[in-house]
């Protein structure tokens, strides 16, 4: 027996140092991805360069002094830069989401796209734009509507789907697809009635998901809003545990959820919101990559978090990497491009029987 | 540690569940409560774990009102084993018995050695220490129920309250499970559907009919011919084996 314990505290160890070591090459390949993702781009800029003006801004060396201005600075500095880094707090944000919704409707379905949320961001974000609503909450107030759009749905989708007893996944995904549907066919409406071709533009930007409009203004609220949400979603790990476990479990483990849910939502409004203002609409990442994570991982939200939020701004940089340079002097909406990959994967869990669709073998 | 309710009530819309029970548990003694499908055994229960709030009436721990004490108290005193356990997600063995320490956990507190100790302690009392990195929704019926046990003792209380926990189990398991338990040194309250069983395990047992307590005493005074067919409606027959214990024949 005692031979018993000693292995199993020694694969505890195994498991934990290998979750660190894990936790910092994947931190490490983020730095490394950022690094390399600045390179890419149309203009004709090389590596020398690149990084000349990286060593610049960020090391404030005085050797690059010649590249504090000029085309090739505001090129890597003010243009690729600032989406890079956007990229990563987008990437980081949805996939924390996922985890957490998914948590909380208890599934592993769950996705702020599926469930409704980002379009709901999205139509707040439309009146916000096109109709100026909420512009006297000041400079980013196309992104605090987002943030309300979303939050109104999150809470819009539960209450559906608790409708007439307890919410299960079936009833959610389907709540969540009718007022997906509902927000997108608000969203269209006021486009059409509005009839602005520059707004128009700018929502189809929007529904499509694109990083392109980026800069440091907003990657300079999104990225602090989305890392703060993420420690604090950290911190939580057990009640988030607990929550896997459902509402009568964890009353007899000690912890009311009821408080928590509530706070988590309007938390991951929050940061679906700010993703859907800085990207528009990005589906999967949320419902991909926690997946891929707990395959390898297991379920604990003390390493599911961490390993998800660095793995998906990891792939949502090398995503919009691919979305410059897969099609010639264009650039494809990295929405479309995340979705071709994501919508085959949600399709696949679904059939996949295994994940107990609805309440599954019990 | 004592435990006791005092004239639970409970009422859906117009129909009355729970018709003022009382019932208690003195240190260290474990308890039956038997009663047909729908008497309201479990209702009782939940409102003692507190997943449901009764409408009238109180619980006490150790002559504490329930209400009276936070959640993370309660847990700390009363660990629940329940009937249903079923997980989309897949928990190793070992995290899902170190959720049992969470009672025990300050909001950022991370779970140390001991825990893991404890953890290793509980797996090891219910025999499923050689299972402790398997995936928890690989195992049999029996298997996550001695697990859920394992996590219910990692919770180091002094009350355990059995929900039914040997539903769907077969006669190996219920028994392998109960006699884990009757091992603890603590207060148990379990529901129990099969009347030999409580016979076999309960110190003291209640009957529950129709949300009221019908009778209750040892299980040789309470679990009589008459007291059967008036509560189940069958005809039986009551012998004591050589070691005199009671056996419930139905006709």
């Amino acid at each position: 027996m005692e031979k018993q314990e000693v292995s199993n505290k020694k694969t505890d160890v195994f498991h934990t140092s290998l979750f660190v070591l894990v936790l910092i090459l994947l931190a490490a390949g983020l730095v490394l991805s950022v690094m390399a993702a600045i390179t890419f781009g149309n203009a004709d800029i090389s590596l020398k360069d690149v990084y000349s003006v990286v060593g610049c801004e960020v090391l404030k060396m005085k050797r690059f002094s010649e590249f504090s201005e000029g085309s090739v600075h505001d090129v890597v500095w003010l243009i690729r830069f600032p989406r890079v880094v956007l990229a990563l707090a987008v990437g980081m944000g949805l996939s924390v989401c996922g985890v957490v919704m998914q948590a909380i409707v208890k599934n592993p379905l769950a996705d702020p796209y599926i469930l409704g949320v980002s379009s709901g961001a999205s139509l707040g974000a439309t009146f916000a734009i096109m109709l100026g609503v909420g512009s006297f909450l000041g400079g980013n107030f196309v992104g605090i509507m987002a943030f309300v759009g979303a939050m109104i749905t999150s809470f819009l989708v539960m209450a559906i789907a608790n409708m007439g007893g307890r919410a299960n996944a079936g009833k959610l995904i389907l709540a969540g697809t009718a007022v997906s549907s509902v927000c997108s066919a608000f969203s269209s409406f006021i486009i059409f009635i509005v009839n602005d071709n520059n707004a128009t533009a700018e929502v189809m930007r929007w529904t499509m998901g694109s990083l392109s409009g980026a800069d440091w203004a907003r990657a300079a609220v999104i990225l602090p809003v989305v890392l703060v949400c993420t420690l604090i979603f950290w911190t939580q790990y057990r009640s988030l545990n607990l929550m896997l476990l459902g509402d009568e479990v964890s009353i007899t483990l000690g912890t009311n959820l009821h408080k928590n849910r509530t706070v988590y939502l309007i938390l991951s409004s929050v940061i679906v919101g700010a993703a859907v203002y800085a990207a528009g609409m990005i589906g999967f990442v949320g419902l991909v990559i926690p997946h891929v994570i707990r395959i390898l991982f297991g379920t604990d939200h003390k390493r599911l978090i961490p390993l998800s939020a660095l793995l998906g701004s990891i792939f949502l940089i090398w995503a919009d990497v691919a979305s410059r340079i897969l099609l010639k002097n264009a650039e494809m909406p990295i929405g479309i491009l995340v979705s071709l990959i994501g919508a085959p994967c949600f399709i696949y869990l679904l059939v996949k029987r295994s994940y107990g669709f609805g309440g599954g073998r019990s | 540690m004592n435990i006791s309710s005092e004239d639970i009530r409970l009422s859906y819309d117009t129909a009355e569940i729970l018709k003022g029970v009382s019932l208690q548990a003195g240190n260290k003694e474990f308890v039956g409560l038997i009663g047909p499908n729908g008497s309201g055994k479990s209702t009782l229960l939940k409102c003692m774990y507190r997943v449901l709030s009764p409408g009238g009436g109180c619980v006490y721990l150790d002559g504490a009102p329930l209400n009276s004490l936070s959640y993370k108290e309660s847990a700390r005193r009363m660990a629940v084993v329940a009937q249903h356990n079923y997980y989309n997600f897949d928990f190793s063995v070992r995290e899902v018995v170190l959720m049992g320490r969470s009672p025990h956990k300050r909001a950022m507190e991370r779970d140390n050695a001991r825990d893991y100790a404890i953890v290793e302690e509980a797996l090891e009392k219910v025999g499923m220490s050689a299972f402790a990195d398997r995936n928890f929704s690989t195992l049999s019926g029996g298997e996550q129920q001695r697990v859920i046990l394992a996590r219910a003792l990692a919770q180091q209380t002094p009350c355990l309250i059995l929900d039914e926990p040997t539903n769907h189990l077969d006669i190996t398991h219920q028994l392998q499970l109960l006699r884990i338990v009757k091992t603890l040194d603590t207060t148990v309250i379990a529901a129990i559907h099969d009347l030999n069983i409580a016979a076999m395990f309960c110190d003291r047992i209640y009957v529950l009919e129709r949300g009221k307590i019908a009778g209750q005493g040892a299980p040789g005074d309470v679990l009589t011919r008459e007291m059967i067919q008036k509560i189940y409606h069958v005809d039986s027959e009551i012998v004591k084996d050589s070691r005199g214990r009671t056996h419930i024949l139905f006709i």
